[in-house]
């Protein structure tokens, strides 16, 4: 008896402490609604918190699904067929091969009241190529040269004819420049102000961003009035969310936990092949084994695409035949498909000599540990020994893009260049001396350096359908599959997401 | 009775011992053998002609294999690491609590830092400067652990020694190596008993930890820790993965804790000698410290 | 006489203040050091098609390219100064970045110490007292699943009993007292099960002490006896686990933290250990170690004031 009553007490004290502990709890920074009580407020679960808010600086998924609701960007694409449409430029021009003239929508206002002008979208590009803000999108812009703005024209010149300009333009957020240079770079990040449909209301930093719609943006009114972004890191938990109804849509789904939620009622699942492609590179300098394109073209035959495909992914990928996705600009749509033949792969694996011999696979925890050690099960039916090597995403980087290409044979990762091009995978990836590449042949090389300043598409597809066709041979890489986007939503929630993961509010309808 | 107590937990350890030496002799199927299509099948599914009584994880490997060949890390790392960090994190505890002054400073304050340093980027740092290793993951996880032990040590040595029939052995100039192994370390060994206990299931979760930044174990070898971690993604869904590898680990730790019971008993001076005898004669050859055990005695009558 | 002591516990302050600095001066060196042998900033914050001359640059405009000791002169004048540096991810000062978090760390550090000090005392002396009586049997196994189960597995169950299933608690986030309860709870978890174990051990041995008999043979019940008799003398291994503890949590979990999208030092310190953010991992180490020096500081006050043979004798002032 004595017992329970000093449990009691214990719950009592414990309760109390607990009172007294939220007491002292900062105000949270924003009112964040119930979800779906309003009808017209949104809760959005995202894998973790923006690392800035200001769209100068980074360029990550879930800085992007915040930022990019409160700016508006140079150009768009259309979310169907991906073609690069007018954002806040309404037209453009190409002068001559190094000079683009752009008209700026009239009438466009910071939600400060300010008038958006082309020097402020002049002002954005500079400071990402200002090396004292190091940007870490400068590398995106490299290309360019000057940009100046007067009036409502833009004019960016290049250092060379860069065919892919426009696609970074897609990404490029305008910010107001009388504001910036008022509070400094490092307030404006806390507390962005933009012209896109939706204004920053608050945040509680490492914790959730909270934005409301901006009624006098340019735009058709969007119907969600307020949206919540909560960084919530663990994908169980997003589930959790989804399912207690906390939260309205969910990103950054796995292909299990959508098969998960599929079977729960009021809630669905939205997904959209994106540019991201998940890829083998194999080490041809130095990776032993795979210096040989017999044992290269083996492990090609060696894997069973269609069961990572239906059986790990559950559908929610594509199989390609490069190391890029159909959505790309410059695809080589002629090329075969890899093949799955492992007998063929077993006796290449003979005739190189190579049996029975260990290679170093080189992976890291940010990518799908089940999808490694597939592979790695696969490879060695064929006759192959295959030791993981995975550590930490830095030392990864470290290795990999170490000049000595000492790094082991095969490295599994995933590519996305934010640029649908072609040129974005071929030449980081595979040209001679590029910090990625341990791989180099003069013919690909040059094919490649030629297209990277060829403006005439038909002539850059036919460049990039050359360098590709020595790819597909040669196989310093495999494509394994083209990655879907995957979200988790509650069933009220009407949205199609695009091939950019863009994350844009003001296209999302909550039915009440 | 104290038999029994000592017995049945110890016969439970052998067994896992016994399982983790013996893993190929015992496990249904290779721990690695994966079968994409026969992946998250539940327990006692049959799948390709395989009967899998623990089901299949998101490879299609057997969970039973892999719990029984994951023994063999997670007992070999989880106890090689509580007797480092233990034995060493004594041994300091005692040293400072008995020699104070500027060497207490030193430890202590070493110990500061050990604790003060994240986990994390402890782990981080050790496989960058040494790499990946079981080894490194059982100095790792020392580094990390030891100072537990050390400031438990230091505070009930503290105590220790001031009590009587500690200053009644300094007081006849027994010297001091000899009233340490007597006195002193016997009074703290039961408590590091249940620390180390404790500790022995923090680590094999610990070791899981590792593995994931590239310290522990390399996939696909299995580990109680990873099959945790493995599972974590799937508590709703596919709730064995986590399930019994946790069950096994859960088990051990119950027993580990029970025999450390036992042995703390054992362990226990006034426990292990007649009380009487004990109090009358703290040490052999120590005559002159019977006026102030007398003295607590006195408390007795 | 008074005089003298007063001087004697300045002096003691003083030593103590020393050997924090030194301590201090240790642990950043060290991580200074190491954290330079780790990984590349510049590698990670680029874009992936970021060629070799992007990444020069970027890391010129970390300073990262001057010589370690150059950088560690400068690190250390600006720490003379006050200024932790700028986050290179989120471009913020780190002592910013790291103060937005503390009070959601500390908030969830309390609840969850005094849960599991209330569970765990009260826990281990119910074992103790009743020691190879069912009381005990019932709790050994219960206060062990704290330990057998990782913080993952316990926060996931609880978010899917409390949250998903009777929908009485938010699942994650930060939304006033009702948020902080089941974090609470899955940390105490962990925690209880050893404040539990070490209070029995402590109680057991104190149990076989004369006094105890003593007070027993004149007739104390078991209450009297807690509170009169054992409550200070096992409060010395107590406030010993107590104190780790307390520096375990206040430096925030990281696990716990992740499940439950709590926005404390945890997440914060992974996610600048994962990015290699330099400024902000010498940061929270600084924070850290002056959390841990100073709790330990208290808990070696707490002794003598709680025991004052432990330092009214012997020549130093113990450490």
């Amino acid at each position: 008896m004595r017992t329970s009553r000093n449990l009691r007490m214990a719950a009592l004290i414990a309760t109390a402490a607990a009172a007294l502990a939220a007491c002292s709890t900062p105000p949270s920074g924003g009112t964040a609604p119930k979800a779906g009580s309003a009808g017209t407020s949104l809760t959005a679960d995202l894998a973790s918190y923006p690392a800035s808010l200001d769209p100068g600086l980074q360029y990550d998924t879930d800085s992007y699904s915040v930022y990019r609701n409160i700016f508006d960007q140079l150009l768009r694409r259309d979310p169907k067929t991906n073609k690069i449409v007018p954002g806040l430029a309404t037209s453009w021009t190409q002068k001559d091969p190094k000079t683009w003239v752009f008209t700026l929508r009239s009438g466009v206002k910071f939600s400060d009241g300010t008038p958006l002008t082309a020097a402020d979208a002049a002002f954005s590009i500079q400071r990402i190529l200002d090396p004292k803000f190091a940007s870490q999108q400068n590398a995106n812009f490299s290309a360019v040269a000057s940009a100046t703005g007067s009036g409502n024209t833009l004019t960016i010149t290049t250092k060379y004819p860069s065919p892919t300009l426009l696609s970074y333009l897609t990404t490029l957020s305008v910010v107001p420049k009388a504001d910036v240079q008022k509070v400094g770079n490092a307030a404006f990040n806390l507390h962005p102000i933009g012209s896109g449909p939706y204004t920053f209301v608050s945040s509680i930093p490492g914790s959730q961003v909270v934005l409301k719609r901006n009624d006098s943006w340019w735009g058709p009114k969007p119907q969600i009035k307020q949206v919540t972004f909560r960084a919530v890191p663990s994908g169980a938990s997003r589930v959790a969310d989804l399912k207690s109804g906390k939260a309205d849509i969910a990103d950054s789904m796995t292909p299990d936990s959508a098969t998960q939620l599929t079977g729960s009622s009021g809630l669905k699942v939205l997904s959209a092949p994106t540019e991201r492609v998940s890829y083998l590179a194999f080490n041809t300098i130095k990776g032993g084994a795979t210096n040989d394109p017999k044992v290269r073209q083996a492990i090609s035959m060696a894997i069973d695409y269609k069961s990572l495909i239906t059986n790990l992914e559950q559908g929610y990928a594509k199989p390609v035949n490069s190391v890029l996705t159909p959505l790309a600009e410059g695809y080589p749509t002629g090329l075969p498909g890899y093949t799955y033949d492992q007998a063929k792969a077993k006796s290449l694996i003979q005739q190189a000599g190579a049996k029975g011999k260990t290679i170093v696979m080189a992976t890291s925890p940010t990518y799908d540990p089940q999808i490694v050690q597939a592979i790695q099960a696969d490879i060695q039916d064929i006759g192959l020994k295959v030791s993981i090597q995975n550590t930490d995403q830095a030392t990864y980087l470290k290795k990999v893009q170490s000049p000595t290409h000492d790094w082991g044979s095969i490295r599994f990762g995933q590519w996305s260049c934010s640029c649908l091009d072609a040129d974005g995978v071929a030449y980081p990836l595979f040209h001679t001396g590029t910090i990625w590449s341990s791989y180099s042949n003069p013919q690909f090389d040059a094919l490649v350096d030629k297209a990277r300043q060829t403006i005439a598409p038909a002539t850059r597809t036919q460049l990039y359908a050359q360098a590709y066709g020595i790819l597909n041979k040669d196989l310093p890489g495999i494509g394994l599959f083209q990655i879907d986007a995957i979200y988790g939503a509650s069933a009220k929630l009407e949205w199609t997401p695009d091939a950019q993961q863009s994350f844009f509010v003001a296209d999302m309808k909550l039915a009440s | 009775m104290r038999n029994h107590r000592t017995l049945v937990p110890a016969i439970v350890i052998a067994l896992y011992v016994l399982v983790a030496l013996c893993a190929p002799l015992i496990a249904p199927f290779d721990p690695n053998h994966a079968d994409l299509a026969a992946r998250l099948s539940g327990p006692f599914a049959t799948t390709h002609g395989h009967f899998h009584l623990l089901g299949t994880d998101g490879l299609g490997r057997d969970v039973l294999s892999r719990i029984i060949y994951g023994s063999r890390v997670s007992l070999a790392v989880a106890a090689a690491t509580v007797l480092v960090s233990g034995a060493f994190g004594v041994t300091l505890g005692v040293v400072a609590g008995w020699r104070r002054g500027w060497l207490a400073a030193v430890i202590m304050r070493l110990a500061d830092i050990a604790l003060s340093v994240p986990f994390f980027l402890l782990a981080i740092l050790v496989v960058a400067v040494l790499g990946p290793s079981l080894v490194n993951v059982v100095i790792c996880l020392s580094l990390v652990r030891w100072p537990r032990y050390t400031r438990i040590a230091y505070a009930n040595v503290l105590e220790t020694r001031e009590r009587g029939f500690v200053r009644g052995a300094v007081a006849v100039g027994a010297p001091g190596r000899w009233i340490v192994l007597r006195h002193i370390l016997p009074e703290v060994a039961p408590l590091a008993v249940v620390v180390g206990t404790l500790e022995l299931g923090l680590m094999v979760v610990f070791e899981a930890s590792l593995s994931f930044i590239g310290l522990g174990v390399q996939p696909p070898t299995a580990s109680w820790g990873s099959m945790l971690s493995d599972g974590q993604q799937y508590v709703a869904s596919a709730w064995w993965l986590a399930t019994f590898p946790g069950l096994a680990l859960f088990g051990l730790v119950l027993t580990v804790n029970l025999l450390g019971d036992a042995v703390r008993d054992r362990l226990d001076p006034r426990r292990r000698v007649p009380r009487r005898v004990r109090r009358r004669r703290p040490g052999l050859g120590e005559p002159a410290a019977e006026p102030i055990t007398t003295a607590l005695e006195a408390d007795h009558a | 006489m008074r005089a003298g002591a007063a001087a004697a516990v300045c002096r003691y302050l003083g030593i103590r203040l020393g050997q924090a600095l030194i301590a201090l001066f240790g642990v950043t060196t060290a991580v200074f050091f190491a954290l330079r042998l780790s990984g590349d900033p510049a590698q990670l914050l680029a874009p992936q098609g970021a060629s070799q001359a992007d990444i020069a640059a970027l890391r010129h405009q970390l300073g990262l390219d001057a010589p370690v000791w150059r950088q560690y002169l400068d690190y250390l004048g600006n720490l003379l100064h006050g200024d932790l540096g700028y986050s290179y991810v989120q471009h913020e000062p780190a002592l910013t970045l790291i103060t937005q978090r503390i009070p959601y760390t500390v908030n969830l550090a309390l609840a969850a110490l005094v849960l599991s000090a209330v569970l765990g005392v009260g826990a281990g002396m119910v074992m103790a007292l009743n020691r190879g009586r069912w009381p005990e049997r019932v709790l050994t196994p219960l206060v062990l699943v704290g330990q057998a189960m990782p913080a993952f597995w316990t926060g996931i169950l609880l978010i899917l009993v409390f949250s998903v299933t009777f929908n009485l608690l938010p699942s994650t986030g930060f939304n006033g007292f009702d948020s902080l309860i089941l974090p609470a709870v899955t940390l105490a978890s962990l925690s209880a099960a050893t404040i539990a174990r070490m209070t029995r051990g402590a109680v057991l041995e104190q149990l076989d002490r004369d006094y105890i008999r003593t007070a027993r043979s004149k007739g104390a019940g078991t209450a009297r006896l807690v509170t009169r008799h054992l409550a200070r003398n096992i409060s010395i291994p107590i406030l010993t686990v107590l104190a780790l503890e307390v520096a375990n949590l206040l430096g925030g979990s990281v696990v716990t933290e992740l499940i439950f999208a709590w926005p404390g030092i945890g997440q914060l310190t992974v996610q600048s250990v994962d990015g290699r953010d330099f400024p902000l991992i010498q940061a929270i180490v600084l924070l850290a170690a002056v959390v841990y020096i100073a709790v330990n500081f208290v808990t070696d006050i707490a002794y003598a004031v709680l025991d004052p043979r432990v330092t009214t004798t012997g020549k130093a002032a113990g450490p």
